[in-house]
C-alpha cells in the first residue's frame, strides 16, 4: 500500500545512531521554542482576562488544549509529510464533505444564523479549521504534480474548483473571516511559488472584481461591521463598540502598560470575549507599546524561521507545505491585530496560539507540525 | 480524480543544496519587504494610539471606569429670632437619569409612570440638557415625587437602565406665605446661570435661591456637596474591590459639609400677627423695628405667594397667573416699591421749620380749607382754622405745613428728609432695596422746571416725593430713640449646624442726625395726641386702650395717569387711582421700643384704614410678645 507509506517512520537508520537520538538532533527546536513562548503569553494573557471572572475555567481548558494540539504537533511532525500529501485530495473531499454536512444538519440548530460550530462531541471542532490544513496540503500536492505532469485544461479546471469550493462554503456559512483568510493563503502561496506570476494577477483581478458581489450577499451585522470600521464614530455604541473600546484599551497601555492584570478595559469587562478574538488588546493594553512590539517580534521570528525551513526544504511539496503554514500564520497575526488596532473590521481571525478556542489551537500545532514534518526531512537519508 | 498519480514522494526529491522551488529563493526580497511592510505599519499604528495618544486613551479608559456622584449638602435653616423655621428641609423623592445609560426609553418612563404631556415634555427638556453636559452624570427629570412613583421606579430599574430614585432633602418652609418675600425660594437655574455657576459645584439638578434670603444667603446657606467616586464595569455595576479602588484618582468620598443656618431677627409670632391684620386688604406692607437697634421685627408685602409652590413646582399658567397681578405680587412692598408719604412726612417739614427758627411750637396759623399760592389753590383737607404746630400734626393740617414750606424751600426739607435716611436705599441690601426720591430744586431744573407749587407738594409728602416703607420705619424709629438712625438689620447671625457662630451682624448706626431734642419733643407731643386725643387723625380708628402708642398718618393720592395703570384684572377695594393709606408711628409713646409703619396699598384714608392694623399689630405685640422674648405662643 504505497498510500500509506511513510507514516509512523523517521528517516531510515544509520549505524550506531538510535532512532530517538536521530530525531532529536534532526527535530526543529527553534520552532518548538518559539511556539512554547507563544503559548506561555497566551496563557499568562488568558489567566489575566479571565481571572476572578465566571470564565475563569478557560485557563484550565485552555491548557488542555495546549497540551492537546502538543501531541497532535508530535503526531503530525512524526508523519512523512510525503504521505500526507499524497492524501491530499482525500482531505480535501473530506472537508469539503464536512462542511456541506455542518450547512444540512445546523439548518435546524445554532445561534447568531451562523453554521460554524460543528458539535463533534466535547470538541467543539469547526470545518473551517480542518479545510484551512486541507487547501495547504492541496497546494502542495498540486505544485508537486506540476513538476511531474503536463496539466490539461480540465486538470487546471478541476484544482481550481478544488480550491474555490471549500471558499464558497466557508463564505455561506457565513464566515467571511476565514474566507477571506483562505484566499490570502491561496494567493500567498500562487505569488511565491508560481513559476509565472501572470495568471495569479489575473486571478486577484478577478477577485476583486467580485468584491460588489459578495457585499451584496453579506449579513447585515457584516456589512455593520465594515461601516463601523470605516467611521467608528457614527455609531459608537453599536457596531463600532468594540473597535473603539479595544482601541481604547490598546492606547490606554502607553509605553509600558498597566501591569498583568491590571487593564481597566480588560478587567472591567469593556471588551466582551476579549479572550477570542481581542487577547491582543488585552496584551498591548497590560504590556504597553515594549510588550506588543516584543509579541509582533516573536511572530516575526516565527515566521522567518518557517520561511527559512521552506528554504531547505527537501521536495516542492514541502517548500509549499511551509509557504502555506507561513502565509496562514502571518495574515492571522496581521488581520488580528490589525482590527485590535481598529485598522480592519471586525472579523472573526484568531491570534496564532494565543486566542482562547481548541479548534484555532489544534490547526496551528498541525499546521507547524507539517512544518517541523518538512523539517525534519529536509535532509534526504 | 482523488488519486490522479500513483508516485510517490520520492519522485519529488529536489536538488539538494538549492531551493525546490526556485521561484521562492529569487521572490525572497519580496517576501522580506512585504512583511516588514505589514509589522512596520502595525507597529506604526500602535506607536501612534500607545505613545503618541496614550494619555489622552488612558484618560478615557479611566473614566469609562471611575464615576462620580454628588452627595447632595443640607441647605441651612432659616429661623427666625427665636428658632423657629422659616425654611427647612425634607426628604423628597427625585427621580434621576443617566442619559447614557437610558437611551431613548422615555416612552417608556412615560408609560411607567403614567406622565401627563407636560411633566413628559418637562423630563425631555431635562434629558437633553444633561445629554448635552454630561451624558455620564445622572440628572434630576422629576423632583420630590409621590411614594407611589418611587416604588415604580425602584422596582422597574432593571429594566430601565440609567434610571433612579435618591432620597434627598428637599427645601420645606413649614409657615407657607409667612414672610415669603423675607424668606425668599428657590428654582432650578436656567442654562446661561447653570453655566456661570458650573465652576462652582453646581449641577443641572440643583436649585438655587431666588429670592429674599435664599438669595442673598446663598452661599451660607448651600454648604458643600460631597463627591463619592466609585469604579463601575461596563455594565454599570458597581465595584468595590481593591483593583478598582486603585483606579480612583483623589478621595473616593467627601463628605458633604451642611449649609450654615440663617437666624432671623424677625419675630414670626409677629409676623405672622402682622399678616393677619392686613389680611381684609388687598395689598399692603407692613415693617416693625427695635428703634434702638435697627432690628427688623416683621416685615409684611401682600400680596404674596407660597414659596413652597415657588420652589420647583410651579406650573407656566400659575407663573402667569402670578405675574399678570396688577398688585405685583412679586414686589416687595416693603423694599422695592416707592410710594408717595402724604402726610407721614410731614415730619421732615416740622424738623426743618423748628431747627432754623422759621417756626416755632406756638405760632399759630388760620387754616382757611385753602391756600392760594402763585395762582395755584391748595386744599386742605378741612377748614381747620387756628392751630399751632401740634394741633396741626394731631390734625393733619396742610395749610399749616404749607405756609412753614413757603419760608423753608425746597432744598432745606430736602436736606432734612436725607438726613432721615430718604432718597437713598436703607442698606438693608434685600430685594431690589429701592432709594425712592427726595426732590431738590436742582432735580426739578433737570426735569422741568421748579415751581413753588413743587415745594407746597414735598412739604406734604406729595408731588414727587417718594419713599418706601422701610425707609419711613427707620426714619421713624430715629425720630422714636432720639435721632439716631440705624441701618436697618434683618439677619441677627449665620450659625453653622453645631451651633457656633460664624457671623455676628451688629446693629449699625447710619447717622446720628443731631435733631435737637426739644424739636423732637414737639413731635412727639404732636404724635401721640394724633393717636390718643380727640381730634386726631387716628383716634376714631387707632386709639387703643391696651397700649399706648403715638404716630402719624397718612393718606397720600395717586397721580392717575391715564390707561397705562388701568389694571387688566378688576379687583374689588383695590383700584389705582385711590389714595394709599399710611401710618406711622412708634410704641410705647413714652420709652419708645419699636416702630411701626402700615401702608395699604390704594385702601384710602390713612387714619381710617391704615390706623386700626397698626393698632392690632401693637396690641398683639405689647400683650402676646413683648414680654414673652423667649418663643412659646401667649403665655
Amino acid at each position: 500500500m504505497s498510500l500509506w507509506k511513510g507514516f509512523g517512520e523517521l528517516p531510515r537508520s544509520q549505524v550506531g545512531v538510535t532512532r530517538w537520538q536521530r530525531f532529536r538532533a534532526s527535530v526543529d527546536v527553534p520552532l518548538v521554542m518559539i511556539i512554547a513562548v507563544i503559548c506561555g503569553v497566551g496563557l499568562l494573557n488568558l489567566y489575566s482576562a479571565t481571572h476572578g471572572t465566571r470564565h475563569h475555567a478557560k485557563f484550565d481548558q485552555q491548557v488542555q488544549w495546549i497540551v492537546i494540539g502538543s501531541i497532535a504537533f508530535v503526531i503530525t511532525t512524526l508523519i512523512d509529510y510525503r504521505a500526507l500529501v499524497r492524501l491530499a485530495w482525500i482531505a480535501i473531499g473530506g472537508a469539503i464533505t464536512l462542511l456541506l454536512v455542518v450547512r444540512l444538519i445546523g439548518e435546524a440548530a445554532h445561534a447568531k444564523g451562523s453554521y460554524r460550530w460543528f458539535n463533534l462531541g466535547a470538541l467543539g471542532g469547526q470545518p473551517s479549521e480542518v479545510a484551512k490544513i486541507a487547501v495547504i496540503l492541496l497546494l502542495a500536492r498540486l505544485f508537486h504534480d506540476a513538476e511531474v505532469h503536463r496539466l490539461r485544461w480540465q486538470d487546471v479546471a478541476l484544482r481550481c474548483i478544488a480550491l474555490v469550493v471549500p471558499v464558497l462554503l466557508i463564505a455561506m456559512q457565513p464566515d467571511l473571516g476565514t474566507s477571506i483568510l483562505l484566499v490570502l493563503l491561496i494567493l500567498s502561496v500562487g505569488f511565491l511559488c508560481m513559476p509565472n506570476l501572470w495568471p495569479m494577477v489575473y486571478v486577484t483581478l478577478a477577485g476583486l472584481a467580485t468584491v460588489p458581489i459578495v457585499w451584496e450577499n453579506m449579513h447585515w451585522y457584516q456589512k455593520q461591521r465594515v461601516l463601523a470600521f470605516l467611521d467608528p464614530g457614527a455609531d459608537p455604541t453599536g457596531a463600532g463598540w468594540h473597535t473603539r473600546q479595544s482601541i481604547f484599551a490598546v492606547g490606554s497601555g502607553k509605553i509600558t502598560g498597566k501591569g498583568w492584570m491590571h487593564g481597566t478595559q480588560n478587567q472591567f469587562d469593556f471588551l466582551p470575549e476579549h479572550w477570542t478574538d481581542f487577547p491582543f488588546s488585552v496584551w498591548a493594553e497590560e504590556w504597553g507599546f515594549v510588550g506588543s512590539v516584543a509579541l509582533l517580534a516573536v511572530f516575526a521570528f516565527l515566521l522567518v524561521w518557517i520561511l527559512n525551513v521552506a528554504m531547505s526544504a527537501r521536495d516542492r511539496a514541502g517548500t509549499v507545505i511551509c509557504v502555506g503554514v507561513g502565509a496562514m500564520t502571518f495574515w492571522h497575526v496581521v488581520v488580528n491585530v490589525a482590527m485590535v488596532l481598529g485598522m480592519a473590521p471586525v472579523v472573526g481571525v484568531t491570534l496564532p496560539f494565543i486566542s482562547y478556542g481548541g479548534s484555532s489551537l489544534l490547526t496551528f500545532f498541525v499546521a507547524m507540525g507539517l512544518v517541523a514534518s518538512v523539517s525534519l526531512r529536509k535532509h534526504g537519508y | 480524480m482523488l488519486m490522479p498519480t500513483g508516485s510517490g514522494g520520492s519522485g519529488g526529491g529536489g536538488p539538494s543544496g538549492g531551493v525546490a522551488i526556485p521561484e521562492l529563493g529569487r521572490r525572497l526580497r519580496w517576501v522580506a519587504l512585504a512583511m516588514i511592510l505589514a509589522f512596520c505599519g502595525l507597529i506604526g499604528r500602535l506607536w501612534q494610539l500607545q505613545v503618541v495618544r496614550g494619555d489622552r486613551y488612558y484618560e478615557r479608559t479611566v473614566s469609562n471606569v471611575v464615576h462620580e456622584r454628588f452627595l447632595p449638602s443640607i441647605r441651612g435653616k432659616i429661623v427666625d429670632r427665636n428658632g423657629v423655621p422659616l425654611a427647612d428641609n425634607r426628604p423628597a423623592f427625585n427621580i434621576y437619569v443617566t442619559p447614557k445609560e437610558f437611551g431613548d426609553h422615555q416612552a417608556e418612563l412615560d408609560r411607567l409612570l403614567g406622565l401627563s404631556e407636560e411633566e413628559s415634555a418637562k423630563v425631555t427638556e431635562r434629558l437633553a440638557a444633561g445629554q448635552k453636559r454630561n451624558p455620564r452624570q445622572a440628572v434630576m427629570v422629576l423632583e420630590d415625587q409621590g411614594e407611589d412613583r418611587a416604588a415604580l421606579v425602584q422596582q422597574a430599574r432593571f429594566r430601565l437602565a440609567g434610571v433612579e430614585v435618591r432620597h434627598e432633602p428637599y427645601r420645606h418652609y413649614p409657615q407657607g406665605e409667612l414672610a415669603a418675600h423675607l424668606v425668599g425660594y428657590m428654582t432650578q437655574m436656567n442654562e446661561r446661570e447653570l453655566d456661570r455657576l458650573a465652576p462652582l459645584g453646581y449641577d443641572a439638578s440643583e436649585l438655587i435661591g431666588r429670592y429674599g434670603l435664599e438669595y442673598e444667603f446663598e452661599n451660607y446657606l448651600r454648604g458643600k456637596k460631597g463627591i463619592e467616586r466609585f469604579a463601575v464595569d461596563a455594565r454599570g455595576q458597581r465595584i468595590d474591590d481593591e483593583a478598582a479602588a486603585g483606579l480612583i484618582q483623589g478621595e473616593r468620598l467627601i463628605e458633604p459639609v451642611a449649609g450654615y443656618n440663617v437666624v432671623s431677627t424677625i419675630d414670626a409670632r409677629l409676623q405672622r400677627l402682622a399678616e393677619r391684620a392686613v389680611a381684609p386688604h388687598r395689598a399692603a406692607a407692613v415693617a416693625v423695628v427695635e428703634v434702638k437697634t435697627g432690628r427688623i421685627l416683621a416685615l409684611v408685602s401682600k400680596p404674596s405667594f407660597d414659596p413652597n409652590v415657588m420652589t420647583g413646582h410651579l406650573t407656566r399658567a400659575e407663573e402667569a397667573l402670578l405675574n399678570s397681578d396688577p398688585r405685583k405680587p412679586f414686589t416687595d412692598k416693603t423694599l422695592a416699591a416707592r410710594y408717595p408719604p402724604g402726610s407721614t412726612y410731614k415730619f421732615v417739614t416740622a424738623i426743618a421749620a423748628l431747627e432754623d427758627g422759621l417756626g416755632a411750637e406756638d405760632e399759630q396759623i388760620d387754616c382757611k380749607g385753602a391756600i392760594e399760592v402763585s395762582g395755584t389753590r391748595f386744599r386742605c383737607t378741612a377748614a381747620h382754622g387756628k392751630l399751632d404746630m401740634i394741633g396741626a400734626i394731631q390734625h393733619s393740617c396742610n395749610v399749616y405745613f404749607w405756609q412753614l414750606a413757603q419760608r423753608i424751600g425746597m432744598d432745606r426739607m430736602a436736606a432734612v428728609a436725607e438726613a432721615y435716611g430718604f432718597g437713598r436705599p436703607t442698606q438693608l441690601g434685600l430685594n431690589g432695596d429701592s432709594g425712592g426720591r427726595v426732590p431738590t430744586k436742582a432735580w426739578y431744573e433737570q426735569h422741568g422746571r421748579h415751581r413753588i407749587g413743587d415745594t407746597i407738594n414735598a412739604a406734604t409728602g406729595q408731588g414727587d416725593v417718594e419713599v418706601t416703607v422701610l425707609q419711613m420705619t427707620m426714619a421713624y424709629a430715629a425720630l422714636a430713640n432720639g435721632g439716631t438712625r440705624y441701618v436697618p438689620q434683618v439677619v441677627d447671625r449665620v450659625e453653622a449646624a453645631d451651633g457656633h457662630v460664624v457671623v455676628q451682624y451688629e446693629p449699625r448706626v447710619a447717622a446720628e442726625i443731631g435733631t435737637p431734642p426739644e424739636v423732637l419733643d414737639v413731635l412727639h407731643r404732636g404724635m401721640w395726641k394724633v393717636v390718643n386725643e380727640r381730634g386726631g387723625t387716628a383716634f376714631d380708628h387707632a386709639h387703643s386702650d391696651v397700649v399706648e402708642f403715638a404716630g402719624k398718618t397718612g393718606t397720600a393720592e395717586v397721580r392717575t395717569r391715564k390707561n397705562k395703570d388701568k389694571p387688566k384684572v378688576e379687583l374689588e377695594g383695590w383700584h389705582p387711582s385711590r389714595s394709599h393709606a399710611w401710618f406711622a408711628g412708634y410704641a410705647p409713646a413714652t420709652d419708645p421700643e419699636i416702630a411701626i409703619v402700615v401702608l395699604i396699598e390704594h385702601g384710602g384714608p390713612g387714619g381710617r384704614v391704615a390706623g386700626p392694623v397698626a393698632r392690632q399689630i401693637l396690641e398683639g405685640w405689647w400683650t402676646k410678645i413683648r414680654n414673652n422674648p423667649g418663643g412659646g405662643d401667649a403665655p
